[in-house]
């Protein structure tokens, strides 16, 4: 699994160096912004690395959808499904990639946040004043340190529930297409108003899940039935592509 | 290497491995290419060319020497016997065409001697 | 061995194979040969499993083809099917990261065969070339069993007999051969046995030195006897 998951990354490959590069691109004109006090810079650079981030993001997702639509139906298609692997390993390794793709995307742009932001209070805001904040943000930290804790751990474990679910829900409506419209006339189309249709079936499904005054404890539901209906979509697309999929 | 393809392709390969012994091409005692380099030589059908050993062997033509490989024979008689066999095969199609022209065998001998200068 | 049973293969309301059963022994080279859109193509991607039949199966060792038949069956279809950012030297590590049966070295003979180098861009390649590529690719695999989804066709008459001599070098006494084409008078020396294919049906197959031997017959004959001309080396070449 983990050569499918090298050629997963190499397909994604370039796209991710360019917003690298984009990244980079930005991020200098922060700096200069920071250093210079050129609010020009700076306004650009902080809209910049904003805008980085969340289409960065968003574009890994998609892309990954993309490329399942193409591994489907061009010949491409045979790189994959010649190879000794079987269709749970295929898919299981696109959905890996992909998450951890995501996930390092997303540690990248915290941390390079948080530097940057370390950064701007140092030099415009002045050492003292950063510090006064540094100290007043660890006293907060300690008078609340329960409760955001938590519901940042759930925040983020539903972040990842959602983004699976919606991936391999992806994944479904892409291979419903290919495999029972041999992937031919208006495919892309065709896989994106089931995809559509699909998320309303997923948001009624997990609307299920009866709203509760713990707020945790229902995330905590809602999480699990991502994660339960994930593992359908997964397990039905697998059985899918092993017994019917003609690329 | 040009083939007939209505006719057995390892018939025609024991032909020309026939004819290179009596030319002298292939000397006796000498080693055959293995099956797959003579395959690969004539771009044929391997098969065909286990064949062709089989059947020269049985022939008495060559001898397979165990993990060496085919060779040539070296009984002296075998090169007349093919010498002879040949020519019989070529002299039957000669006569048989004159005969199909219509020209005796009198007239044939004649134009033998002059063509040959005999 | 790999057979199929009674396969059949529709796309809606056309019949791609219709009910083909046939066996494919060790130490043999099968012609497969029939005209364009007679099934060929779509009766070797069900052996590897690419495309799905609608009824019955194929079977490698008695066991339906899948994931596992895939190590030891090597495939070559017709298209080019490389990612677009490859070389022809990761097409070679492409192969060697999956298949175990990959040889580096004989990869690298072939290439050379081939007059191709591993700096050169797949997306680039000329068709003859691509074609050179995909049976190097194939054929410095160790595999049991090869199909060669027409791999004569668009390739130059030099490169044939290269193409024609990797061929012959692969059959090994347990190893079979499957090549298609609808040149016929091309594998008419390399194959043992002949496969026709008419209209999605399993016409015939029979030894081609069997046919010359008991009948007179030439594949090129057999093949003008089923189809009613003789083939369609004439004009497409």
């Amino acid at each position: 699994m983990g050569k499918l998951m090298k050629y997963e990354f190499r397909k994604t490959m370039f796209s991710k160096a360019v917003l690298l590069v984009i990244t980079a691109l930005v991020e200098i004109f922060y700096l200069f912004g920071v250093f210079l006090k050129w609010e020009k810079g700076l306004g650009i650079g902080v809209l910049g690395l904003v805008l980085c981030a969340s289409v960065g993001i968003f574009y890994i997702g998609i892309e990954s959808l993309l490329i399942w639509h193409r591994d489907l139906n061009t010949k491409q298609s045979y790189m994959l499904f010649l190879t000794p692997r079987n269709s749970f390993q295929i898919l299981g390794a696109k959905v890996l990639e992909n998450g951890i793709s995501l996930f390092l995307a997303g540690v990248f742009f915290a941390l390079l946040a948080a530097a940057d932001w370390t950064i701007g209070m140092i030099y415009i805001g002045g050492l003292e004043e950063f510090v006064d904040l540094l100290q007043n943000f660890a006293a907060s930290i300690n008078v609340n340190l329960e409760i955001p804790v938590r519901e940042i751990l759930v925040t983020f474990f539903a972040c990842i529930a959602s983004w699976l679910l919606m991936v391999v829900t992806g994944y479904f409506a892409i291979l419903l297409s290919a495999s029972v419209l041999a992937g031919k006339k208006f495919s892309g189309f065709v896989s994106f108003v089931l995809y559509m249709i699909l998320m309303w079936v997923d948001g009624m499904f997990l609307d299920l899940v009866p709203a509760l005054k713990d707020f945790t404890i229902q995330y905590v539901l809602i999480i699990l039935a991502a994660l339960l209906l994930s593992a359908v979509y997964y397990f039905v697309s697998g059985w899918i592509m092993e017994k019917k999929l003609s690329v | 290497m040009e083939f007939n393809p209505a006719l057995p392709i390892y018939l025609q390969v024991m032909t020309m491995i026939k004819r290179d012994i009596v030319t002298g091409e292939l000397k006796p005692g000498e080693k055959l290419p293995s099956v797959r380099d003579m395959a690969v030589e004539f771009a044929v059908n391997p098969n065909t060319v286990s064949r062709v050993y089989r059947e020269l062997e049985s022939e008495g033509i060559c001898y397979t020497k165990r993990g060496m490989g085919t060779f040539v024979t070296e009984e002296p008689e075998v090169v007349g016997r093919l010498k002879a066999e040949m020519a019989g095969e070529l002299m039957d199609q000669f006569l048989e065409g004159m005969k199909r022209l219509g020209i005796p065998g009198e007239e044939v001998i004649q134009m033998v001697k002059e063509r040959t200068g005999c | 061995m790999l057979e199929c049973r009674e396969i059949t293969k529709t796309y809606g309301r056309k019949t791609a194979v219709d009910h083909v059963s046939l066996q494919i022994q060790p130490g043999r080279i099968y012609a497969m040969l029939g005209p364009n859109g007679s099934g060929k193509t779509t009766l070797m991607k069900m052996a590897v499993g690419l495309v799905k039949p609608t009824s019955g199966g194929f079977y490698y060792n008695g066991r339906p083809v899948g994931q596992n038949s895939r190590r030891e069956i090597a495939y070559m279809s017709t298209e080019p099917y490389f990612y677009p950012w490859m070389t022809v030297g990761d097409v070679g590590k492409y192969y060697r990261d999956f298949f175990e049966d990959f040889s580096q070295e004989k990869y690298e003979s072939l290439l050379k065969r081939m007059e191709l180098t591993p700096d050169l861009k797949a997306k680039a390649l000329s068709s003859g070339m691509m074609a050179k590529l995909k049976i190097a690719v194939t054929m410095a695999r160790n595999a049991r069993v090869y199909l060669l989804d027409e791999p004569l066709n668009g390739i130059d008459l030099l490169a044939r007999d290269d193409i024609i001599a990797s061929v012959i070098e692969a059959a090994e006494q347990d190893v079979s051969l499957v090549i298609s084409s609808h040149l016929v008078d091309e594998l008419e020396r390399v194959a043992d046995e002949a496969i026709f294919m008419k209209e999605s049906h399993l016409v015939d197959v029979c030894g081609v030195e069997e046919l010359r031997m008991t009948q007179g017959k030439s594949v090129v004959d057999r093949y003008r006897e089923i189809y009613g001309h003789g083939g369609e080396q004439k004009w497409e070449n």
